[in-house]
């Protein structure tokens, strides 16, 4: 028997029962649901036993016999405490006990509360530093960079003199330089909108802010749209699967 | 004609028009010309430069549900890593089913390659499978302090031999004290676990993503900050990635000929040497120009419809 084709074939029924809810809510699109939900909380129970909780800290507590080139370990019984310790997270379920999920909670939130400076600055800092750019040009003696290199006869690179390269890589060109001065421009208007302490009187701080949201919404309009293509690639997948993964398989069987 | 019904088309008559384009879509040939996005050339350099004698660190962070994505860019990066020889680790942090969605590519690739008749790379031998770990905040912070403990009780098949053996045991990460060992650590992510990677890992390995199209605006800052030196997002992502593997980046084929791919800052990247280069994102991004044009006919469409509809209710005439 093939399985991978009746794996293949569920596979295009519960893309085709999921599906039906663009026709309307209906009780197969409902059983396609619970079945693949039923099915990712079996399988990652199965994941956080046998990936997490039994090498990171059964083994440990119980120790291990020698398997082929893994050595045996001796097991260290201080790695029980954690199992009540975890287990109390439960008791929020609990209205006279829900005090002792503050414990777990709290050694969580402490140890997550310490990475966050690092945190933030790995994070923000060498944006920051980026967005430092110069917007004064250098030089005037071309409006563009150079191009660094030209072609051989064989279509291959070939560079120019690395002196020359390095004062080209130097210098400021002033379309290099008009670049950043948009990059600066738009990252402060953009704060500027968030400015809500205190009122923006005048006419050029109202502009600038108005400036600032209309770059945000430029952004949020790039974002939709890298999200709407997104969305037709995964029906594209679906479409690829149904025609040419299994309708592949099954015709070339 | 009525232009006002226009507003009213029932949406199901849009998904049937939408699933039959992309269906026949599939069929169409497809090798669009494309200029790649600097930051997926930045990506492919950094991949066809890497040295041999170092793991590679891949995050695969991605399920099923962005397989038309994701699944792609995982493709195109073991084929590029196979061809180079290259080993490397796989785990994921985000999704249980994670771990085993990747290791399925891998087998693929694997069968894609032995049919061609190309060397097939070995469980515990050239890539180790770590499983999946509990959350990305934790471990990524664990790898960051001392990786030999946050991998450390982690065992693997090594392929022809009996019984497991722990991963730092094996030609693939015995060399590795730290995660500054590895040349490259690429996160394949469907969510944010590309954020608490940078946040963790950053400043202590040279970092790239491979990201659906929802997640990748939001990679931008940090590539343009240095944070990540490459990245490939969504489907144009993972085409471009097929794109530079068929054609190289400054490569001409024959003397005289024009590269398909240009960049200033590199000099002659090849072509991936062997293997398959444009295979899933081809198939898909001729498909998607076709989604893309209903999408906005659909957009006029409906505007048009509004317009007439706005100047009828002023008095005007249709």
């Amino acid at each position: 028997m093939d399985y991978t084709l009746l794996k293949l074939f569920l596979g295009v029924v519960f893309t085709l029962l999921l599906y039906s809810v663009l026709y309307r809510e209906n009780k197969a699109y409902r059983f396609a649901e619970h079945v693949f939900l039923g099915l990712a909380a079996g399988y990652t129970l199965v994941v956080v036993w046998r990936d997490i909780l039994y090498v990171q800290w059964w083994q440990k507590m119980m120790g291990t016999v020698a398997d082929g080139a893994a050595p045996a370990m001796p097991g260290y019984w201080v790695y029980a405490i954690l199992l009540p310790i975890g287990l109390m997270g439960y008791t929020i379920f609990s209205k006279k006990n829900n005090w002792m999920s503050r414990i777990p909670i709290g050694i969580i939130l402490g140890l997550w509360s310490g990475q966050q400076i690092q945190v933030w600055w790995n994070t923000y800092g060498p944006q920051i530093l980026n967005s430092m750019r110069p917007v004064i040009p250098t030089t005037w003696e071309s409006i563009t960079r150079p191009i660094t290199y030209t072609r051989g006869e064989g279509g291959i690179k070939v560079n120019l003199a690395p002196e020359r390269v390095a004062e080209i890589q130097s210098n400021l060109y002033f379309t290099q330089a008009l670049s950043n001065f948009i990059f600066v421009l738009t990252v402060v208007a953009a704060f500027s909108y968030f400015l809500f302490s205190f009122d923006l009187r005048g006419k050029f701080l109202n502009k600038f802010n108005t400036f600032g949201r209309w770059m945000l919404m430029i952004g949020f309009g790039a974002i939709f749209g890298s999200t709407v293509m997104a969305r037709f690639a995964l029906v594209i997948d679906r479409m690829s699967f149904i025609w040419q993964e299994f309708f592949g398989r099954l015709l070339t069987r | 004609m009525n232009w006002s019904k226009l507003q009213n088309v029932d949406r199901r008559v849009l998904y049937v028009i939408l699933l039959v384009a992309t269906s026949l879509g599939l069929f169409l040939p497809s090798r669009i010309p494309n200029d790649p996005e600097p930051a997926a050339k930045d990506l492919y350099a950094l991949l066809m430069q890497l040295p041999e004698d170092k793991p590679v660190i891949i995050q695969s962070d991605w399920t099923n549900s962005t397989r038309g994505e994701t699944m792609g860019h995982l493709e195109a990066l073991c084929r590029i890593l196979m061809s180079r020889r290259i080993k490397f680790v796989i785990y994921a942090t985000a999704d249980a089913q994670a771990g085993q969605v990747a290791l399925n590519v891998i087998r693929q690739i694997n069968e894609e390659r032995k049919k061609a008749g190309l060397v097939t790379y070995r469980e515990g031998v050239d890539y180790i499978y770590l499983g999946v770990f509990p959350n990305a905040e934790g471990a990524g912070q664990n790898m960051r302090n001392d990786i030999r403990k946050a991998w450390g009780t982690r065992q693997t098949k090594v392929d022809g031999q009996a019984g497991r053996v722990p991963v730092f045991d094996t030609a693939v990460l015995r060399n590795m004290r730290s995660v500054s060992d590895a040349s490259l650590m690429v996160v394949i992510t469907a969510s944010a676990t590309i954020d608490v990677a940078v946040q963790r890992l950053s400043d202590k390995v040279t970092m790239a993503c491979m990201s659906t199209g929802v997640v990748a605006p939001s990679l931008l800052p940090f590539y343009q900050a240095g944070q990540l030196k490459g990245f490939a997002g969504g489907l144009r992502g993972a085409y471009d990635m097929e794109y530079m593997m068929a054609h190289g980046i400054n490569y001409s084929p024959t003397p005289g000929q024009e590269p398909k791919v240009t960049a200033e800052k590199f000099g002659e990247i090849p072509p991936v040497p062997e293997g398959k280069s444009f295979e899933r994102a081809a198939r898909y991004f001729g498909t998607l120009h076709i989604a893309l044009t209903l999408l906005i006919l659909a957009v006029v469409m409906g505007n048009v419809g509004m317009f007439v509809a706005k100047k009828k209710a002023k008095g005007g005439n249709n």
